[in-house]
C-alpha cells in the first residue's frame, strides 16, 4: 500500500470531515434539547449559502430571488462579511423556526415534528429552485485553494483550505464550550437538555432557551454550507447528501453528544474518501452507501453511538 | 346505529359515487395524452396508500417509498422484457419484488423505531439513485431503460387502436387500484389490521396480547412496499420507459406529504390526498400563468411547484388538522 497516497487521501478527507462535523453538531444541538431530528437542517443551511452568494454578488437581477431583491446591499461584500451575514441570517431563521413552528406544537408526537421538518425541507428546497434555479452556481473559495496553496508533509499535500476550515470549526467549538460552561444562557441550555420540566420548575425559560439552541444549530449549519459551497457547487440539493453523512456522523458519535458529533464527522469523512478508494464497487458516487449502512448498523447494535447517553428501556 | 355513525358511513358512499362518475367521464373528454396523465394520477393512490399502511396503520414512518416504486418499476420492466413474461405475471412479480425489498427494510425496523426509522428511510431514498446507476443491467444506468414489450388492448377491444389502448390501460389501472383499495380496506379491518394498529399504539401491550411483533412489522412493511411497487409496475404499463431520475428523494417526500395531508390511518385519506394534489396542481398551474404583480407574481409561480405547496401544506395541516383532510370535521383525537 502506498503510504504517501494514503496520507494524501486522509488529508483530502479532513476537509469533508470538518463539514460533516459542524452539520452533525447542528443536528446534535437540536436533538439534545428537543429530541427532534431536524431533517430540514440541510436545506436551511443551503438557503443561507444562497444568501451569502447574493451578498457576494451585489444586486444582479438574475441572482436575487423574490423578496430578497430589495434587501441586497448596493456593493458586493467581501467573503468573510458575506459569510458572517449568512450565519446571522441562518441564526435568525433557526430561531424563527423554533418560535413559529416547533414551540406551538408543545408536546406533540414524533410524527408531527417529522411532518414539520419535512414540510420545511420540501418548501425551502423548491423555493430555492424557483428563486435561484436548479443549475449549480460557482461559489468562491473561502481560503486560497489554487495549485501550490498547500503545506507539504511527508510528501503529501495538506491544503490551506483544510487547515482553515478546521481552524474555524475548532475556534467556534471553543466559543461554544465557553458559552455552555460560563454563561447563564449556557447553564440554562444544559439544564433544559437534561430535563425540560425540571428546568422549568427552577425558573429557566425553556422556550427562549430552546430558541437560542435552534439559532446556534442553524448558525453551525450555515457555516457548514458556506464553507463547503465552493467544493460541492452551490445548488438547491447541495446539502441533501451531506445531510446523510452528517446524520451518520451524529448517529455514530451518539445523537446527544457534541463530542461524538466531532469524532463521528471525522470518522465518516475519512471513510467517505478511503472506502471508495480501496473498494472498487463503491465508486465516488455511491460513497453515501457505506455511511447509510454504518448508520443502520449503529442504530441496530448500539443506538447510543460512541459517546451518547444509553437509554434503559423497561419492558 | 346512531346518527353519527350513519353519517360516517354515508360519506364514503357519496364520495365513491362522485369519483366513479368523474372517472367515467374522463375518457370521453380528453386525448390519449390526457388519459395517460389521468391514469398516472389514479395509480398515484397506490404509493400513497403504501405510506398510509406503513405509517398510518403500522406506526412506522417511511420517507422512502419512492424506492419501492422504483424497485417495482425496474423489476416489472426486467420481467416483461428480459424474461419475456406475460404482462400480468410481470406486474404481480414486480409488486412482489418490491414487497420483498420492503420486508428487508422492515427487518431493521424491528429495532429502529420512530424518528430513527424516518432517518433510515430518508437515507434509503437518497441512496437509491446512485445505487440504481450501479446496476445498469436492470436499470439502464444514468439514462434509463426503454421497455420493448407494450401493454396493448386485445384485438376485440373497440375503438381506433391508439385511443383503444389508452382507454384499456386507463380502465386496467382503475381496476387494479380499486382492487388494491378494497383489499387494503379488508386487511386493515381484519385480525391482522387490528394487531397492526395495536403495534402502532403500544407495542409492549400488543406483544402481551399475543401479537408476534417481528412477523407483524415485517409483513406490514412488505405490504406497504408491495403497494408502492404495484404503482411502479403500472407506471411501466403506462409509459414503457424507466429511469432513475424519476426517483429523486423529493418524490418520496412528496408522496409522504400526500399521505399525511390526505389523512393517515384511513383508506379514504390516501384518495383524498391524491385528489388534493391533483386539484392543487391544476390550480397552481393556472396561478403560475398569471403574469405581472411583480413580487407577488413570483409567489404565484411557486404554486406550480408541488413540492412547495405540499411542504407548506404539511406544516399548516399539522397545526390546523392533525388528522389530515380526511379528519376534518371529526373529533380531534390525538394523531398517532
Amino acid at each position: 500500500m502506498d503510504l504517501v497516497l494514503l496520507l494524501q487521501r486522509i488529508f483530502d478527507a479532513l476537509f469533508n470531515s470538518a463539514i460533516y462535523s459542524s452539520l452533525a453538531l447542528a443536528l446534535v444541538i437540536i436533538f439534545r434539547s428537543t429530541g427532534l431530528l431536524n431533517f430540514a437542517q440541510g436545506e436551511m443551511a443551503t438557503f443561507t449559502a444562497y444568501i451569502a452568494f447574493v451578498l457576494l454578488s451585489g444586486p444582479q437581477p438574475r441572482l436575487t430571488g423574490g423578496g430578497l431583491a430589495g434587501l441586497v446591499p448596493g456593493v458586493p461584500l467581501p467573503i468573510p462579511l458575506a459569510i458572517v451575514g449568512a450565519v446571522i441570517c441562518g441564526m435568525a431563521g433557526g430561531a424563527m423556526t423554533e418560535r413559529a413552528l416547533i414551540r406551538p406544537l408543545g408536546r406533540a408526537p414524533d410524527l408531527a415534528l417529522v411532518n414539520i421538518t419535512i414540510g420545511v425541507l420540501l418548501a425551502t428546497n423548491s423555493l430555492m429552485a424557483q428563486w435561484w434555479g436548479t443549475g449549480p452556481r460557482i461559489f468562491p473559495a473561502v481560503f486560497p485553494s489554487g495549485a501550490g496553496q498547500h503545506f507539504s508533509i511527508l510528501g503529501a499535500r495538506l491544503r490551506y483550505s483544510t487547515v482553515g476550515v478546521w481552524a474555524i470549526l475548532l475556534g467556534v467549538l471553543v466559543l461554544l464550550i465557553l458559552l455552555l460552561r460560563h454563561t447563564r444562557t449556557g447553564l440554562a441550555f444544559r439544564a433544559v437538555s437534561i430535563s425540560p420540566s425540571n428546568a422549568e420548575l427552577v425558573g429557566v425559560r425553556v422556550g427562549t432557551t430552546l430558541m437560542y439552541g435552534w439559532a446556534l444549530a442553524s448558525g453551525f449549519g450555515a457555516l457548514a454550507a458556506c464553507l463547503s459551497a465552493n467544493s460541492v457547487l452551490l445548488e438547491p440539493n447541495m446539502m441533501l447528501r451531506v445531510l446523510v453523512y452528517a446524520f451518520a456522523a451524529a448517529t455514530l458519535g451518539g445523537l446527544d453528544s457534541p463530542k461524538g458529533a466531532l469524532i463521528g464527522g471525522l470518522i465518516i469523512g475519512l471513510s467517505q474518501t478511503l472506502i471508495p478508494a480501496y473498494v472498487p464497487f463503491i465508486g465516488f458516487e455511491l460513497s453515501v452507501l457505506p455511511a447509510l449502512l454504518a448508520m443502520i448498523a449503529i442504530l441496530l447494535v448500539r443506538p447510543a453511538g460512541l459517546y451518547g447517553t444509553r437509554r434503559i428501556e423497561r419492558v | 346505529m346512531n346518527t353519527d355513525q350513519r353519517r360516517f358511513k354515508r360519506t364514503p358512499v357519496i364520495g365513491t359515487a362522485l369519483i366513479a362518475a368523474g372517472l367515467a367521464v374522463i375518457p370521453f373528454m380528453t386525448s390519449t395524452t390526457g388519459l395517460r396523465q389521468a391514469s398516472q394520477i389514479v395509480i398515484g393512490v397506490l404509493a400513497v396508500l403504501g405510506v398510509n399502511v406503513a405509517t398510518g396503520y403500522g406506526g412506522m414512518i417511511s420517507l422512502g417509498h419512492g424506492v419501492f416504486i422504483g424497485v417495482g418499476a425496474f423489476a416489472t420492466g426486467y420481467y416483461v422484457d428480459d424474461l419475456s413474461l406475460p404482462w400480468l405475471a410481470a406486474i404481480a412479480l414486480g409488486a412482489l419484488t418490491a414487497a420483498l425489498s420492503g420486508a428487508l427494510v422492515g427487518l431493521p425496523a424491528l429495532r429502529i423505531k420512530g424518528i430513527h426509522l424516518a432517518l433510515v428511510t430518508l437515507g434509503l431514498a437518497i441512496v437509491f439513485q446512485p445505487l440504481s446507476k450501479r446496476f445498469p443491467k436492470f436499470t439502464g444506468g444514468v439514462s434509463g431503460t426503454g421497455i420493448d414489450a407494450l401493454f396493448l388492448a386485445p384485438a376485440w377491444w373497440p375503438g381506433d387502436p391508439r385511443m383503444a389502448t389508452a382507454v384499456y390501460r386507463y380502465l386496467f389501472c382503475i381496476l387494479v387500484v380499486a382492487l388494491a383499495l378494497w383489499a387494503t380496506w379488508n386487511l386493515v379491518n381484519s385480525r391482522f389490521g387490528r394487531s397492526m394498529r395495536a403495534l402502532r399504539d403500544n407495542d409492549t401491550a400488543a406483544a402481551v396480547y399475543g401479537v408476534d411483533l417481528i412477523t407483524a412489522r415485517v409483513q406490514t412493511f412488505a405490504i406497504s412496499a408491495g403497494l408502492a411497487g404495484l404503482c411502479g409496475a403500472l407506471q411501466v404499463v403506462l409509459v414503457p420507459f424507466v429511469s432513475q431520475d424519476k426517483f429523486a428523494p423529493q418524490e418520496s417526500l412528496v408522496i409522504y406529504a400526500t399521505a399525511v395531508i390526505g389523512g393517515l390511518g384511513t383508506i379514504w385519506g390516501s384518495v383524498l390526498g391524491v385528489l388534493a394534489r391533483t386539484f392543487v396542481g391544476a390550480a397552481g398551474k393556472a396561478a403560475a400563468g398569471i403574469d405581472g404583480f411583480g413580487f407577488l407574481g413570483e409567489f404565484l409561480d411557486l404554486l406550480d411547484e408541488a413540492a412547495f405547496v405540499f411542504g407548506l401544506g404539511l406544516v399548516l395541516l399539522t397545526f390546523l388538522f392533525p388528522r389530515g383532510l380526511a379528519g376534518i370535521g371529526r373529533r380531534n383525537e390525538v394523531a398517532n
